[in-house]
């Protein structure tokens, strides 16, 4: 499928090391694919895709305290999709989008993470939500790849 | 008819139609049917849609025959422009087969304006229109709503804003089940959800939602144009939003819910986007309430922007600004219908309901027409009104299209033209451009669409409604 791999909107921190994003053709929405060397490595590179979405690829550098975000489901994609849309809650209730990323040890199924931003003057709730179609978490040789399609 | 195979399915092609029998890919419980062309559906073959159409097949209690609509586009789960009726007793509700914006829906509005006496301020008008009306995505409006009073507008929706002063009476008897579905559960809306809508009521959104001023530019169909109250060049104004983020978590929270419950219930399904529980459950129920809750709320929104778009008209053309609800239908949304005599849970994401001249909710005065429907084509292109159609209840279960439907996705629409350069082309043909993002202008792009004349076309001739009028855009304003 034709996409376009994106630098990850490095403007607020260059992206972990191994970790990348791009999107993929989709005729509606944003299928986005993600990879990275772990799963909570793999949730901050889509936080930032996201914040690349939101923002218009924009991303100011963070600003202000980090803030301890945790989620539990019952398996990775939920997980991913969970986290996902905390972040659209966060950006569309609070006009703060989530930039910078900071993955801390968690349980197999909770992620535990350390995220800074930005306050932004009108909330940017472009995305609406992170779907569950097609979604895929799966281990590669190189870590683990998933695709998730935001409704837009 | 004639049998082909695409991406290795058997086909049955008929006049405005394609038929995939329930036999052609494992789980399929009833047969599927796109509504096409010869050239949109070498449209439709080229995304997703069909596969998506046929794993909503495989949904438990799925009754008769699924069907596309010809602007079907790929979606996430159901294809937009799907619909699929599930036996209300043994079948599903699935939140993802109603999308995550609620009830996003049309409403037509008429002025007694003539185009030509408007003339020189029409800009004026669609600025003013920009001013009264927050467009852009997340932007709150200016009504903030207390705790108890959102609860009213889930509860109640447009009957809630009569007593405002916000609606009336005559307001109500045009829009669709009287802008207040009364099976709404506002406890069943999530505190999340409530934080998220409270203050966006009168807002339109991002993405292809607008308000776009028109001039009814042709009447096809001068007998249900009269009933409509529409005529040849008067000036019309076209509202397209939904439940905006009060919806789309109501839908995020359900979809969570049921993916986590499906397995008690012994429900497998081929794409977890079409999570889903027996309408009988208690999730399915609470689901429902919910659902009715975040349309009344998406009613209640298009009412809001009604009541700012009189004051504008009211400000720039004093007692002759008078505006007229037509009609307010939905297109994204699950309604308990009789069909055939049983009572058939109708998904309809991405689909009009289209009820003929003898249904009973449609409004008594368009009896002898059929109910109102409005198919919005891409930014700066036609939309049209259409009629419902008695026989369209065998044909769909009482659907129709709901616009002209994606072709091209956002960032390659985006390659084609600058925002920049589709505004300046808009400005061009005389069209008004008010826009918060000028990335959204290109990603909207007509050429990002299909031809909405070929779409309504094959509409008409299956018989899934009557051309009645076709609407200009003058003036667009989007967020």
């Amino acid at each position: 499928m034709a996409g376009t791999r994106s630098s990850t909107g490095r403007s607020g921190a260059d992206a972990p090391r191994g970790a990348e994003h791009e999107l993929l053709a989709h005729t509606a929405e944003v299928k986005l694919r993600v990879r990275a060397p772990d799963f909570p490595t793999l949730a901050g590179e889509a936080g930032r895709a996201l914040a690349a979405l939101e923002l218009a690829g924009d991303v100011p550098p963070a600003t202000g305290d980090a803030r301890e975000i945790v989620l539990r489901a019952g398996d990775q994609g939920a997980l991913l999709v969970d986290w996902l849309n905390e972040l659209i809650y966060l950006a569309e209730t609070e006009r703060w989008v989530a930039t910078e990323f900071a993955p801390e040890a968690g349980g197999a199924l909770e992620l535990r993470m350390r995220a800074r931003g930005v306050t932004v003057d009108i909330a940017p709730s472009r995305v609406k939500a992170a779907t569950h179609h097609g979604l895929d978490v799966r281990a590669t040789a190189d870590g683990v790849e998933a695709e998730v399609v935001f409704d837009v | 008819m004639t049998t082909e195979t695409t991406a290795g399915l058997p086909v049955t092609r008929g006049a405005c139609w394609y038929d995939v029998p329930a036999g052609a890919r494992p789980g399929m419980r009833v047969p599927a049917r796109v509504y096409a062309d010869a050239t949109l559906w070498e449209q439709i073959s080229k995304d997703r849609s069909l596969d998506q159409l046929l794993n909503v097949a495989t949904l438990p209690g799925v009754a008769d025959r699924v069907y596309a609509m010809p602007d079907v586009h790929e979606g996430y789960g159901f294809p937009v422009g799907g619909v699929a009726a599930m036996d209300a007793r043994t079948g599903v509700i699935s939140p993802g087969g109603v999308g995550y914006d609620i009830n996003c829906g049309v409403r037509l509005l008429a002025t007694e304006l003539e185009v030509e006496r408007v003339g020189d301020r029409l800009e004026a008008v669609v600025h003013d229109l920009s001013r009264s009306i927050p467009s852009g995505t997340g932007r709150s409006g200016r009504l903030s709503l207390a705790a108890d009073e959102l609860d009213r507008v889930l509860a109640e929706g447009c009957r809630y804003l009569v007593q405002r002063g916000e609606a009336t009476v005559d307001d109500l008897e045009v829009i669709e089940a009287h802008g207040s579905l009364a099976r709404a559960d506002a406890d069943a809306v999530s505190d999340r959800a409530k934080t998220r809508g409270h203050d966006q009521l009168g807002t339109i959104g991002s993405g292809n939602h607008f308000v776009e001023v028109q001039a009814v530019d042709e009447v096809l169909d001068e007998t249900a144009a009269g009933l409509y109250g529409l005529h040849r060049g008067q000036l019309v104004i076209l509202v397209h939003t939904g439940s905006r983020g009060l919806g789309h978590q109501v839908c995020t929270d359900y979809v969570r819910l049921m993916d986590q419950v499906m397995p008690r219930y012994g429900i497998t399904l081929p794409d977890r986007e079409l999570a889903c529980a027996p309408l009988r459950s208690p999730e399915g129920q609470r689901y429902f309430g919910a659902m009715c809750a975040a349309a009344n709320f998406a009613f209640a929104n298009r009412q809001i922007i009604t009541h700012r778009v009189r004051e504008v008209f009211r400000r720039a053309f004093r007692d002759q600004g008078d505006v007229r609800v037509v009609y307010d239908v939905a297109h994204n949304m699950a309604k308990l219908e009789e069909h055939g005599g049983r009572e058939l849970c109708v998904h309809r994401k991405g689909a009009t309901r289209a009820f003929g001249p003898h249904h009973a909710e449609t409004p008594p005065r368009y009896r002898t027409a059929g109910q109102p429907v409005f198919i919005p084509g891409s930014m700066g292109t036609a939309s049209w009104v259409l009629a419902g159609t008695d026989g369209n209840m065998e044909l769909s279960f009482g659907s129709t299209c709901h616009g002209a439907g994606r072709a091209m996705s956002r960032h390659a629409a985006k390659r084609v033209k600058s925002g920049s350069d589709v505004r300046r082309e808009l400005e061009a043909r005389g069209i008004v451009v008010r826009c918060g993002s000028t990335g959204a202008l290109a990603e909207e792009a007509p050429y990002a669409y299909k031809d909405v004349e070929r779409v309504v076309g094959v509409v008409h001739d299956a018989g899934l409604a009557r051309r009645v009028a076709r609407l200009r855009p003058l003036g667009v304003v989007k967020g």
